[in-house]
C-alpha cells in the first residue's frame, strides 16, 4: 500500500472513531459497565468478562467499518501504526481501541468511566442547588465501607481537579474574575434533561481533568530494588530441567512499571491559526485545546484551517461549550473544595482561605453531608443510565 | 508470544507502540502458598498487608530490558475453575507452593499437573517456587520436585527454585531462570 493511502485510511478511521456509529454502542458499553470498576488495586473476576465483552464488541464494530469502507485487516494494520497515526493526539483517539489488547487500559477507561459518572451525578445535584428532595434522602446513613473508600476517591479527585484548575488559573491570570463570575451560573434545564446533556458532552471535557488523578491512583509509584545483587544464593537450592549459566547481570534491576499509561493531553493543535473569540489573548494554548478537543469530538478529520465556514463556527460554538461546561464543573469542584479543605495538605498556596493544614480530617458533619450526595449520586446515576 | 490471536483482535495487538519485550506471566498456586506476597516483593511493595485474593493481581515488572506483566489469580478452591481463563497467550507459568504445608502437597500436585495439561499452557516453561523456605519445618526444594514427578515433564523447560517470598531469599534467582529462558526463546 503506497504511503499516501495510509493517511486517508487514518483519518477515515479517525472519522470513524469519532462517529455515532462508534460512539454510542462503546459509551453505552462502558457507561452501563463501569459501575463494578473501583479504583481498588486487585481486580475483580467479573473485570475479565466484561473485557472479554468489549473485545467482542470492538472486534464485530471494526469489522463492519472496514467492510463498509472497504479496507482489508492489512491497511488498517498499516494505517494504524503509520507515524500520523502515532501522534500524541491521535493516540488518545485511539485508546478505546488499544484496550482491546491491553487490560490495565481497558480497566483504567472504566474506572475513569465510573468516576466521570460519579461527579457528573455530584454536579448535577449541585446544580440543583444542594436541596434534596425527600424521597431521595432516606436510608442515607447506610454507608457500606465500599462507598466510603469510593468517596474518598471521589475527594481525591475533586482535589487533584483542584490543584490543576489553579493551575490553569494561574495562566491565566487576567481572566481569573470573569471565568469566576461565568462559573458560578445555573442551568435552568429539567434535571433529566441536564443531566443526560452532561454524561455525553462532557465527558470528554472532563478527560484532561481525570486522567492524571486516575492515573495516579492506579500506577504503582515507580520505585528501585535495592536488589540484593547477586552471589547470595546460600540457602536457595535450584535444580533445573538442564544446567543453565547463571544470569550474567549482576546489576538486576527490578522496578515498578507504571501499570498503565496514563493518556497524553493533547498538546499538539493544529488550529493554531483559528481566530480567537472573545478575550482570549492570554489564553490561546488553552482556547486551542478546546478548539481541538471540540474538533475531535464533533469527528471532523481535517484540518481545522480545511473545514468549510460553517463547519468552522460549529467547532467554535463547540469550544466555548466544551470550555463553559468544564469551567462550571471547575467551579462545583472548588465549592466542593471549600468544604474539604482541611483535608487537603497539599493544597497549592493559590487558594483564597489558608486551610489548617493540621487538621487532620473533615468534620463528622460534613462527612455525612458528602456521603448524602454521593448515595444521592448513586440514585440519580441508576436513573440517568436506565434510561 | 504463547498462542497467537485471531483475526482482527491480533491485528489491534500489533498496534501497541511500545518496542519493549512484553511478557505475560501467569502465577498460580493453591490459597495460602505466598503468592500475592512474592508478586509484591516482585514490585517492590509492602508485603505486610495482603489479604486472601478475591480476584486477581496484575503487576509490571521491568527485568533484564523485557516488560513482565505478572498475572496473580486467587487460588481459593472455589476460584480455581477461573484460572483457566487466564492462561491464553501465557508465556510462563510460576507455580507456588507452600514447602511447609504437607498436608496439602497432594491437592497442589494435582492442580499443577492438570495445568500442565492444559492446552493453551502446551510447551510454556514452568517456575515452580518451593515458597517459605524460611521456616522451620519446610521441606527442601529436592523433595518436592521428587513428588510433583518434575523429571518427568519432557515437554518444557522446567525448574524448581527454593525461596521465601517474605525475605526474599531466591526470588532473583528465579527471576533470572524465567529471563534467560525466555530470552533464549523469544531471539
Ligand atoms: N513464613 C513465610 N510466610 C509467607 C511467605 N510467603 C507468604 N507468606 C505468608 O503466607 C500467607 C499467604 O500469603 P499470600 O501471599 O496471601 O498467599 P496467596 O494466597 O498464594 O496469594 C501470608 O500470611 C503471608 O505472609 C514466606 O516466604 N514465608
Ligand atoms: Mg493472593
Amino acid at each position: 500500500m503506497a504511503e499516501d493511502d495510509s493517511e486517508w485510511v487514518v483519518e477515515s478511521i479517525v472519522g470513524y472513531l469519532g462517529s455515532p456509529e462508534w460512539v454510542i454502542p462503546v459509551t453505552d458499553f462502558m457507561e452501563n459497565k463501569c459501575t463494578v470498576f473501583d479504583a481498588e488495586d486487585e481486580n475483580k473476576l467479573s473485570y475479565t468478562e466484561i473485557h472479554q465483552q468489549y473485545k467482542n464488541l470492538v472486534e464485530k464494530l471494526l469489522e463492519n467499518y472496514m467492510q463498509e469502507v472497504g479496507i482489508n485487516e492489512q491497511q488498517f494494520l498499516t494505517a494504524c501504526t503509520s507515524p500520523y497515526a502515532k501522534s500524541k493526539t491521535l493516540q488518545v483517539v485511539f485508546q478505546p481501541v488499544l484496550a482491546t489488547d491491553d487490560f490495565q487500559m481497558f480497566r483504567s477507561l472504566m474506572v475513569r468511566k465510573n468516576m466521570e459518572l460519579q461527579l457528573q451525578a455530584l454536579r448535577v445535584i449541585k446544580e440543583r442547588n444542594g436541596a434534596l428532595p425527600e424521597c431521595l434522602t432516606d436510608g442515607v446513613d447506610v454507608m457500606t465501607e465500599l462507598q466510603q473508600q469510593e468517596m474518598k476517591i471521589l475527594e481525591e479527585v475533586l482535589k487533584k481537579s483542584k490543584e490543576e484548575y489553579d493551575e490553569e488559573m494561574s495562566r491565566r491570570v487576567l481572566l481569573e474574575e470573569e471565568v469566576g463570575s461565568t462559573s458560578s451560573g445555573c442551568s435552568d434545564n429539567p434535571m433529566a434533561e441536564s443531566s443526560k446533556q452532561l454524561i455525553s458532552s462532557s465527558a470528554s471535557s472532563q478527560e484532561i481533568s481525570t486522567v492524571k488523578v486516575n492515573g495516579k491512583s492506579i500506577i504503582s509509584e515507580q520505585r528501585k530494588t535495592a536488589a540484593p545483587e547477586g552471589g547470595d544464593g546460600k540457602s536457595a537450592a535450584k535444580i533445573g530441567s538442564s544446567a543453565k549459566p547463571d544470569c550474567g547481570s549482576k546489576t538486576v534491576e527490578s522496578r515498578v512499571l507504571p501499570a498503565v499509561r496514563a493518556p497524553v493531553k493533547c498538546d499538539e493543535p493544529h488550529a493554531s491559526s483559528s481566530p480567537q473569540t472573545k478575550t482570549q489573548s492570554s489564553s490561546n494554548q488553552t482556547a486551542e485545546t478546546w478548539l481541538e478537543e471540540a474538533h475531535r469530538e464533533a469527528g471532523f478529520s481535517k484540518p481545522f484551517t480545511e473545514l468549510s465556514a460553517s463547519q468552522q463556527e460549529q467547532l467554535q460554538q463547540r469550544a466555548a461549550y466544551l470550555r463553559q461546561q468544564r469551567d462550571k464543573l471547575h467551579a462545583l469542584k472548588r465549592e466542593q473544595q471549600k468544604n474539604k479543605q482541611a483535608t487537603t495538605t497539599e493544597e497549592p498556596p493559590t487558594s483564597p482561605t489558608p486551610a489548617p493544614t493540621t487538621t487532620p480530617a473533615i468534620s463528622a458533619e460534613e462527612r455525612k453531608k458528602l456521603q448524602k450526595r454521593k448515595h444521592l449520586a448513586d440514585k440519580l446515576k441508576e436513573e440517568v443510565i436506565k434510561k | 508470544m504463547g498462542e497467537a490471536q485471531k483475526g482482527l483482535l491480533s491485528v489491534i495487538e500489533k498496534l501497541k507502540g511500545t518496542t519493549e519485550q512484553e511478557v505475560r506471566i501467569v502465577l498460580l498456586g493453591l490459597d495460602n502458598a505466598g503468592k500475592t506476597t512474592l508478586l509484591k516483593s516482585l514490585a517492590s511493595e509492602d508485603v505486610n498487608t495482603i489479604t486472601p485474593t478475591q480476584g486477581f493481581n496484575i503487576k509490571s515488572v521491568a527485568s533484564h530490558g523485557m516488560k513482565l506483566n505478572v498475572w496473580d489469580i486467587g487460588g481459593q478452591r472455589k476460584i480455581r475453575p477461573f484460572w483457566k481463563k487466564y492462561l491464553e497467550n501465557t508465556d510462563l507459568l510460576i507455580y507456588v507452593i507452600d514447602s511447609a504445608d504437607k498436608k496439602r502437597f497432594e491437592e497442589t500436585g494435582l492442580e499443577l499437573s492438570e495445568l500442565i495439561d492444559e492446552e493453551n499452557l502446551k510447551g510454556v516453561p514452568v517456575l515452580i517456587f518451593a515458597n517459605k523456605q524460611d521456616l522451620a519445618t519446610a521441606s527442601p526444594a529436592s523433595e518436592i520436585a521428587e513428588g510433583l514427578n518434575l523429571h518427568t515433564y519432557r515437554d518444557r523447560e522446567w525448574q524448581i527454585q527454593a525461596c521465601s517470598a517474605v525475605s526474599g531469599e531466591g526470588v532473583q534467582d528465579g527471576m533470572n531462570w524465567i529471563c534467560n529462558n525466555i530470552v533464549n526463546k523469544k531471539k
